[in-house]
C-alpha cells in the first residue's frame, strides 16, 4: 500500500493560514465528495454505536436449526454456517473495525507527531530516527503486520499495535517534510533567533503549520488500517474470537462461497463501504486544504 | 551520478542491517513451537525436546543472531525448517513468480491507470471524469482477497473463462501464464490502478491550468496535441516516482491474494513460513525481499535524477 | 531354533500367487487398468512442504509419498498390518526374531534392485530421525544375512510390533542405502512404488510419473490400503495444493482438476447432481476429539471433569462442526476395526445439564475460568469448541474460548501445563492405527492430557500394557475396552463423533477409491 511519502507532496501541504478558518469549512460543506464520504463515515458510525440497540439478534448467538437462512424479514442479511444472524454481525463488526481504525489512527497522530517534529527539528535525531523508519518500511507492510499480530496473539490491541508499526514510519515522514519546510520560513527563523524555546517554537510555530497534510495523512491511514485489519482478521490474527469482525466473517464464509454466498459477499460490501467513505472524505479534506490542485473553480 | 548511486547503497547498509534485527527479535517474540509442528501427533516430551536440539532452538537469542550472522557472512541465509531446502534457494526459486506477477500487474496498472486519469483529467468535471473516478475509488476501497473470491465465484466457476489458480512458469506455456496469472494480477492492480488513476488525473489538471498550456490553447492548438507535446513530459514526472512505489508493493509479494489463488510466490512462502514459525525462512526471506526492494528504490532514484538533474544537487 | 511360519490372511501366499503368475500378468493388467495413459490432476486441501516421508507426519506428504514410496510391512484396506515389499515374515517361537524375505525383482526408480541393505538402511535413518522412532524401541539389532533376507531381534517379545512397524502415520518407507546418513527434510524421493517424482514444488504442487520398472506385489488381488496389487495406469499425476474449498470443488466443476479431496458437505449435494461428477465417501475418516489438561485447574478435578462430559450434546456438536455430515461414535475406535467396542458409551453424549450442575456442586465448583484452547485454521476444532462452550455454559459452567493461530495453540498444548483446560483436535491416523496406537496417546510417556508427574492413570495403564502385549487378540481387545471405559470414566479425552472425507472425481475416472490417503495407482481414465 502507497502513502503519499514524497516530500514535495508533503511540502506543498503546507500552508501559512489556519485550517480552522470558516472558509475551509464552509468550502468542506460545499465538496461533494467530501460530503458523500461524510454521509457514508456517519451511516457506518451510527451502525456502530447503535449496534447493541438495532441489532435484532445476539451477534454471538448460535441456532444451528436455522443456518444458512437467505436474507429474510426475521434475518435481515440472512444467517451464517452456525445460524448466527448476519447484520447483527455486521454492525457489531463495524464497531471493532472502526474502534480499530481509530486507534491506529491516533496512535499514528501521537508518535508520528511526536517522531516526525523530532526528526524534523533536530538534524542529529534525524538520520537515526529515519534510517529506522526506512528499515520499517523496507518491510512489506501485510507481511510486517502479520508477524507482529502472530507475535502478540490476536486481540484488538494486536491489530491496533500491528497496523500502527506499518503505518507510523509514514506519517512521521510527511510530517518530518512538513517540519523541515515550516523550520526554514522567516518568522520560524526569527523566533529561533529571539531565542525561544525549541518546545514553544514547535508548538506555537511548527506544528499549527503542519496539520493540513497531518489530517490529509490520518483520514487515509483510517482507511488503510479497516482494509488491512480485515486483512489480520481474515487470517485469524486480528479480532478475539467473541468479537465479530468483517474480516474473520468472510474468512469464515469463503467454505460456503459457492452455496452460500451471502456469508461472504455482505461483510465484504461493508469492508468497501466504509473504505469509500473515509477515501471520499480524504480526497475533500485533500482538495480544499491543499493549494496545489485546484479542482473546484 | 555514479557517487550518487554509491552513497545510496552505502545508505542501504544500515538499514539492511536494522531490518535483520527486527525480524529477528519480532520472531523470537512469536509463540509456537516449530517442534511440535514437525514432530506429528505422538511425540514423546523427549523426542521434542530432541528435535528442538537438532533444530537448534535451544540456543539462546544471542548465539541463534550471532550464527545467523555468521552464516550470513558466508551468503548463507540458513536452511528453512519445514522445507528443508536452503532459504536462499527457495527465495531465489520463488521470486520469478511474484515477479512475473508484479510485472503484469504493473502493465494492468499502468495502462489503466493513466488512460482512466487522463480520460477524467481531459473531462473534467463531466460524466465521463466522475464515472473514471468512482472506477479508481472502487479500486481503492474493495478489499483484494474477497475481490479475488468473488473473481474465482464468477470467473471460474461461473463463466468457466479462468483457472482457478495455480501458477504455469511464463517459460513453458506463455498462454497458460496468462490464463493463470489474470485473476491475480487484477487483484493486486485494482488497488494500484484506483491509486494511479486519482494521482495521473490530479498531476494532468495541475499541469493543464499552468500558463505555457493556457498560452498553447490561446494559439489554438488542438487539444491531442497539446497533451501530447506539452503535457504529457511534465505529467510523467511524478508517475515515475509513483510507480516505482507501486511495482515495490507488488513485488513484495500480496500474501493474500497469492494465498487464495495458490500462487507459489514469495509472498505465500513468507507468509506460511510466519504462521508455521519457519524462523530461518522467515528472517533470510525477509532480509532478501527488504534488500531487493531497497534496490529497487534506488534504481527508482536514480531514473528520477537522470530525468530530473535538479535532484542530484540535493 | 524351530521356526513357525506364519500364514496369516494378512501374510503373502507365496505360493498360490507364484502359480498365478504365469497367467495372471496378462489378465490382471487388462482387469486393473481399462485403459493406459492419461494425465490426473489432484486437488489437495492442504499445502505440501517436504516428501521427506520418515519427518513428516502430515496427511499431504502421505497423500504424494505413499505412492511413490513403498514399506516393508503396511496397512490394508481395514488397517490391519500387511506385507508390501517382503514376500514372507518367519517369526520364532520365541516371539523374539522376526525374518522378511524381500519381493524379488523389486526395482528403486534409478534402477537399482532392492536388497535387505537398503531396508537395513532406511531402518537406521528412521531410527536416528524418525517421527516415531519409538516404534523401533523394541529391537535390539537387525540383520541381513543376505541381499534378500532382513532379520529383526526384539529386546523382548511384543505383540504388537508389527502393528508397530506397519503404523501408516510416519511410514517406515524404504530408501536406497546411500540415504541412511541424509538429515531431515533432506531424503532424495526414490522410492520402490509405481509413481516416480518428476517435479516437486513445495506449497505448490507435486507431478509424478509411472515408473515403468515397478514389479507389482501380486500376493493381494488388487489394491488393499497401502499395500496389494498397484499399477500406474496414468501417465502422469499432478498432485496440485488448491486451499480454497470454493477453488477446489469449482477446479473440479470446470474439469480442471479430476479428484478432489475434502468437499465441503454443503457441495456435496450439488456435485452428486452433476452428471459429470462422481462424489465417493469414506464414512469413519476421523475422530473429532478433545483432551482435557489434568494438571491446570478446574480440570485437574474429576468431578468436574465428569460435569462436562455430563453437559454435553455430541449430536449438536457434531452437526455445527460438520455442516450435517457425520457419525456419532461411543469409541476410540470406528465400526468395522477390530477393537472396536461401546465399553463406557453411558457416559458418551449425555446431553444432561442437571447432572452436570449436581457434579459441579458435588466438586466444590466456584466458577472457575475453564479454557478451551482451539484455532480457527481448522474450522471443525474452532466450531466444535465454539458449540461446547455454550453447551457448557448452559450447565454453568465458565466456558472461555481461546483461539490461537494453529501452531501456536499446537505448541501450547504440548509444552505447557497452564493456561488451557481443553485442547481441540481431530485423530486420523491415530485412529485408523488400531487399538494400541489409538490410545498410546493417553498412555506414558506421550501424555497428551498432561497427568500431573507424566504418569497417567494407573488402572488404564494396566489395560494398556495387556493392550500393548498380549499375545492373545482376544485378551488384547478386552483390555482395550476396559482402558476405554476408563478414558470416559476419567474423563481423560472426549470423543465428539466420526467425520467423514468426501471427495469428488469426474465421471470418467475409474477405479478411485477413497481411502486415508490418497492412492492413484489403479485409477484410470475412461475415454
Amino acid at each position: 500500500m502507497t502513502l503519499v511519502t514524497d516530500m514535495a507532496g508533503a511540502a506543498a501541504l503546507v500552508e501559512r493560514r489556519s485550517f480552522w478558518k470558516n472558509r475551509t469549512v464552509r468550502r468542506l460543506l460545499r465538496h461533494r465528495s467530501f460530503m458523500i464520504g461524510m454521509a457514508l463515515c456517519l451511516l457506518v458510525t451510527v451502525l456502530a454505536v447503535l449496534a447493541p440497540v438495532i441489532s435484532p439478534f445476539d451477534p454471538a448467538r448460535m441456532s444451528i436449526r436455522n443456518r444458512f437462512q437467505l436474507p429474510s424479514g426475521t434475518y435481515w442479511l440472512g444467517t451464517d454456517n452456525l445460524g448466527r444472524d448476519i447484520f447483527s454481525r455486521i454492525a457489531w463488526g463495524a464497531r471493532f473495525s472502526l474502534a480499530i481504525g481509530l486507534g491506529v489512527v491516533l496512535l499514528n497522530a501521537v508518535f508520528g507527531v511526536l517522531l516526525g517534529a523530532l526528526a524534523g527539528y533536530y538534524r542529529r535525531l534525524d538520520g537515526i530516527l529515519m534510517r529506522l523508519a526506512d528499515a520499517l518500511m523496507a518491510f512489506p507492510s501485510v507481511l510486517l503486520a502479520i508477524g507482529i499480530a502472530a507475535a502478540m496473539g490476536p486481540s484488538a490491541m494486536t491489530a491496533v499495535i500491528s497496523l500502527a508499526v506499518v503505518y507510523i514510519p509514514r506519517t512521521a515522514r510527511i510530517l518530518r517534510s512538513s517540519v523541515l519546510v515550516v523550520k526554514e520560513m522567516e518568522y520560524v527563523q526569527a523566533s529561533i533567533g529571539a531565542g525561544a524555546h525549541d518546545i514553544q517554537i514547535l508548538c506555537r510555530h511548527i506544528l499549527p503549520n503542519c496539520m493540513a497534510p497531518l489530517i490529509v495523512q490520518l483520514s487515509f491511514v483510517f482507511a488503510y488500517a479497516v482494509l488491512s485489519e480485515a486483512v489480520l482478521s481474515f487470517l485469524g490474527l486480528g479480532s478475539a474470537p467473541s468479537v465479530p469482525s468483517w474480516g474473520m466473517m468472510i474468512a469464515e464464509g469463503r467454505s460456503y462461497i459457492r452455496e452460500a454466498a451471502w456469508l461472504t459477499i455482505f461483510p465484504g460490501v461493508a469492508i468497501a463501504v466504509t473504505v469509500l467513505g473515509l477515501n471520499l472524505l480524504g480526497d475533500g479534506l485533500r482538495d480544499v486544504l491543499d493549494p496545489r490542485v485546484k479542482l473546484h473553480d | 551520478m555514479l557517487a550518487y548511486a554509491l552513497r545510496r547503497i552505502a545508505q542501504a547498509v544500515p538499514i539492511l542491517f536494522l531490518v535483520s534485527l527486527i525480524s529477528f527479535g519480532i520472531m523470537q517474540l512469536v509463540p509456537g513451537d516449530p517442534a511440535a509442528m514437525l514432530a506429528g501427533p505422538n511425540a514423546t516430551p523427549a523426542e521434542l525436546a530432541q528435535l528442538r536440539q537438532n533444530l537448534g532452538l535451544d540456543r539462546s537469542f544471542l548465539v541463534q543472531l550471532g550464527i545467523f550472522y555468521g552464516n550470513l557472512l558466508h551468503g548463507d541465509l540458513g536452511h528453512s525448517l519445514i522445507l528443508g531446502q536452503p532459504v536462499l534457494e527457495t527465495v531465489i526459486e520463488r521470486s520469478p513468480i511474484s515477479i512475473s506477477l508484479a510485472i503484469y500487474s504493473l502493465v494492468l496498472t499502468i495502462l489503466f491507470g493513466i488512460s482512466i486519469g487522463m480520460v477524467a483529467a481531459m473531462r473534467h468535471n463531466r460524466i465521463l471524469d466522475q464515472i473514471a473516478m468512482v472506477i479508481a475509488l472502487i479500486g481503492v476501497s474493495v478489499p483484494n482477497f474477497w475481490l479475488g473470491l468473488v473473481m474465482i465465484v464468477l470467473f471460474s466457476v461461473q463463466l468457466g473463462w479462468l483457472p482457478t489458480g495455480g501458477y504455469v512458469p511464463f517459460t513453458e506455456d506463455p498462454l497458460g501464464w496468462l490464463r493463470a496469472a489474470t485473476m491475480p494480477a487484477v487483484a493486486m492492480a485494482l488497488m494500484q490502478i484506483g491509486l494511479l488513476a486519482r494521482l495521473t488525473r490530479s498531476t494532468m489538471l495541475e499541469i493543464l491550468g499552468q500558463d505555457y498550456i493556457r498560452t498553447a490553447r490561446a494559439k489554438g492548438l488542438r487539444e491531442t496535441t497539446i497533451i501530447v507535446r506539452h503535457a504529457m513530459s511534465n505529467v510523467l514526472m511524478p508517475i515515475v516516482t509513483v510507480i516505482g512505489m507501486i511495482l515495490s508493493v507488488l513485488l513484495s509479494g500480496s500474501v493474500i491474494v497469492e494465498t487464495i489463488f495458490a500462487v507459489p510466490g514469495i509472498g505465500a512462502l513468507l507468509g506460511n513460513a510466519i504462521l508455521a514459525r519457519d524462523y530461518p525462512m522467515i528472517q533470510g526471506g525477509l532480509l532478501f525481499v527488504a534488500s531487493a526492494l531497497l534496490l529497487l528504490n534506488i534504481a527508482v532514484d536514480l531514473i528520477y535524477a537522470w530525468l530530473d538533474p535538479r535532484v542530484r544537487l540535493q | 531354533m524351530k521356526m513357525a511360519r506364519i500364514k496369516a490372511r494378512l501374510l503373502a501366499c507365496t505360493a498360490v500367487a507364484a502359480g498365478l503368475l504365469s497367467w495372471g500378468v496378462a489378465a490382471a493388467q487388462a482387469e486393473i487398468c481399462g485403459r493406459k495413459g492419461g494425465d490426473l490432476v489432484f486437488g489437495m486441501e492442504a499445502k505440501l512442504s517436504t516428501l521427506d516421508q520418515h519427518v513428516n507426519a502430515a496427511n499431504a506428504t502421505r497423500n504424494v509419498a505413499m505412492n511413490i514410496f513403498e514399506t516393508l510391512m503396511t496397512r490394508d484396506e481395514n488397517m490391519a498390518p500387511v506385507l508390501d515389499l517382503a514376500d514372507s515374515l518367519d517369526i520364532s517361537q520365541d516371539g523374539k526374531t522376526y525374518t522378511f524375505k524381500l519381493r524379488p525383482g523389486v526395482k528403486f526408480h534409478n534402477g537399482k534392485p532392492l536388497t535387505s541393505a537398503d531396508v537395513a538402511g532406511s531402518f537406521a535413518r528412521y531410527k536416528r530421525i524418525g517421527i516415531d522412532r519409538s516404534a523401533l524401541d523394541a529391537i535390539d539389532r537387525w540383520e541381513t544375512p543376505d541381499d534378500a533376507t532382513f532379520r529383526i531381534i526384539l529386546k523382548e517379545p511384543r505383540a504388537t510390533f508389527l502393528e508397530s512397524i506397519s503404523a501408516s502415520t510416519v511410514p517406515i518407507v524404504i530408501v536406497p542405502a546411500d540415504q541412511s546418513n541424509a538429515e531431515p527434510t533432506q531424503l532424495k524421493p526414490i522410492g520402490t512404488g509405481p509413481f516416480e517424482l518428476v517435479e516437486f514444488v513445495a506449497d505448490s504442487h507435486v507431478k509424478v510419473k509411472r515408473f515403468d520398472g515397478y514389479v507389482p506385489n501380486k500376493s493381494l488381488k488388487g489394491i488393499s490400503g497401502f499395500a496389494g496389487q498397484k499399477e500406474a495406469c496414468l501417465d502422469t499425476v499432478t498432485f496440485r495444493t488448491l486451499a480454497e474449498p470454493g477453488a477446489r470443488t469449482a477446479a473440479l466443476e470446470t474439469g480442471e482438476v479430476q479428484i478432489v479431496e475434502d468437499v465441503p458437505t454443503l457441495s456435496r449435494e450439488r456435485l452428486s447432481k452433476n452428471k459429470d461428477i462422481k462424489v465417493v465417501q469414506l464414512d469413519y475418516a476421523g475422530l473429532n476429539l478433545t483432551y482435557p489438561n489434568f494438571s491446570q485447574a478446574p480440570t485437574d478435578n474429576l468431578k468436574v471433569r465428569q460435569a462436562i462430559l455430563a453437559s454435553l450434546n455430541m449430536e449438536d456438536i457434531m452437526d455445527a462442526a460438520s455442516d450435517g455430515a457425520f457419525s456419532l461414535n461411543p469409541s476410540f475406535q470406528f465400526p468395522g476395526q477390530t477393537y472396536y467396542s461401546e465399553a463406557g458409551s453411558q457416559l458418551y453424549n449425555q446431553n444432561n445439564p442437571e447432572k452436570a450442575k449436581a457434579l459441579l456442586k458435588e466438586a466444590g465448583y466456584k466458577g472457575e475460568k475453564v479454557v478451551l484452547l482451539t484455532t480457527r485454521d481448522i474450522p471443525r476444532a474452532y466450531t466444535t469448541a465454539l458449540v461446547m462452550s455454550e453447551q457448557m455454559k448452559a450447565a454453568g459452567i465458565n466456558a472461555e474460548l481461546l483461539v490461537l493461530d494453529w501452531p501456536t495453540a499446537l505448541g501450547m498444548s504440548v509444552n505447557d501445563t497452564k493456561g488451557w483446560n481443553f485442547f481441540f483436535t481431530t485423530w486420523i491416523t491415530v485412529t485408523a492405527q488400531g487399538g494400541a496406537q489409538s490410545l498410546r496417546n493417553l498412555a506414558d510417556p506421550s501424555n497428551v492430557h498432561k497427568p500431573v508427574g507424566n504418569k497417567s492413570d494407573e488402572d488404564f495403564m494396566e489395560q494398556f500394557r495387556i493392550l500393548s502385549s498380549s499375545p492373545d487378540l482376544e485378551k488384547r481387545k478386552e483390555a482395550f475396552a476396559k482402558a476405554q471405559a476408563r478414558v470416559f470414566d476419567q474423563v481423560m479425552a472426549i470423543p465428539f463423533g466420526a467425520i467423514p472425507k468426501i471427495q469428488a472425481t469426474r465421471a470418467n475416472v475409474e477405479g478411485y477409491i477413497p481411502f486415508f490417503n490418497t492412492r492413484v495407482s489403479n485409477v484410470w481414465l475412461k475415454q
